[in-house]
């Protein structure tokens, strides 16, 4: 099977994809935060799981990750991961206290409102309907998380297409990585909705 | 370094096979006099179409796999002992449920089935860990996250 490659013309759309969701989301997060949001130009790639584990960051890192699956026509995988100092930032830009234990929750309310924003735009996009879970927030080693997420939202597959975005707090020097993950088949029903590939 | 699905198998003395970051995946080191081997097994059973090259990847597929290369490297099966490390249940979605325990207990069949016993695990729960197998001696430790190395298996390998 040779579902890991994609054309550059894929991976261009699917970047755009990426530019359009991930900019709902970063919008979505300014106006509830009253602080604008830089966003990167996101990276489309596809790699072998164990390679997607590791473009993540090193996995024995601590990180903080909400973890939001996304069903519906398209299944896939919604991971938005904080290094544990943007975790403060961000609680502080909420008002909550970080070490509280509102700190969790108010994580998994913005990843439920990036999440939704992010497939809210792709499903305007593209006539799919997206379909988020409640987000999980769960503090651990980066790969750990990464690992488990990937094989529970996508199960017997080679290789996970990462659309990655970063998205940076103006004036505080963090961000954080907000990752589509769609499913291989999810990926192909994208593209072809777009008028590529099929 | 043994990542996702892959498998290593060393006699180096001064060698350490290390996984880190393992959530619902299991590292199955299998130690014996001098050699020892890891697995970073990601699925329990292997697709009806065969493992496709990466026996690793699987729980029923690793374990004959690493006997194998082990044997090649002059271990026989009798003289290995297992020490499983993993199988955490980090989230409470997935269309296949716990995959962390299944994984487990498919490992844990398989070695079964080999007769090779299982002397030390640190397994379930929700926590990521890494593992360490130390070849020369044989020791394993197992990190838990935001916590320090604890020994699971001295190395020694007393009947």
């Amino acid at each position: 099977m040779s579902t890991t490659s994609f054309s550059e013309l894929e991976l261009d759309a699917l970047r755009e994809i990426a530019n359009i969701g991930s900019g709902t989301a970063a919008s979505a997060l300014s106006s509830m935060t009253g602080v604008s949001i830089d966003l990167a130009v996101p990276v489309a790639r596809a790699l072998p799981l164990a390679d997607a584990v590791d473009a993540l960051g090193a996995p024995e890192e601590q990180a903080i990750a909400v973890v939001l699956p996304v069903s519906g026509d398209v299944p896939g995988l919604m991971l938005l991961v904080f290094s544990p100092a943007s975790s403060r930032v961000l609680c502080g830009l909420l008002g909550v206290d970080p070490d509280s234990e509102f700190a969790a929750s108010a994580l998994g309310e913005i990843g439920n409102i990036l999440g939704c924003a992010y497939v809210g735009a792709l499903g305007t996009m593209t006539g799919i309907e997206f379909d988020p879970a409640p987000p999980q927030v769960v503090q651990d080693m980066l790969g750990a998380i990464a690992s488990s997420a990937f094989v529970a939202a996508l199960g017997e597959t080679e290789t996970a297409l990462l659309l990655d975005s970063e998205l940076k707090f103006e004036d505080a020097e963090c961000g954080f990585a907000c990752i589509y993950v769609p499913s291989q088949d999810g990926v192909h029903e994208v593209l072809a909705r777009l008028g590529l590939g099929g | 370094m043994v990542r996702m699905g892959e498998l290593a198998v060393s006699r180096t003395p001064d060698a350490v096979l290390v996984s880190l970051g393992l959530g619902s995946c299991i590292g199955l080191a299998l130690v014996g006099s001098g050699v020892a081997g890891l697995a970073h097994v990601v699925l329990p059973e292997s697709p009806p179409a065969g493992a496709s090259g990466t026996p690793g990847k699987f729980g029923d597929t690793a374990v004959p796999a690493l006997v194998a290369e082990l044997a090649k490297a002059g271990a026989p099966r009798s003289g290995l002992r297992a020490v499983l490390v993993g199988g955490a249940q980090m989230f409470a979605f997935g269309s296949s449920g716990d995959i962390g325990g299944r994984n487990e207990a498919a490992t844990r069949a398989a070695l079964a089935e080999a007769g090779i016993p299982v002397v030390a695990a640190c397994t379930s729960g929700s926590t990521g860990r890494t593992v360490r197998v130390h070849v020369g001696s044989g020791r394993v430790v197992v990190k838990e996250a935001g916590s320090r190395e604890v020994e699971l298996f001295s190395g020694r390998l007393a009947a």
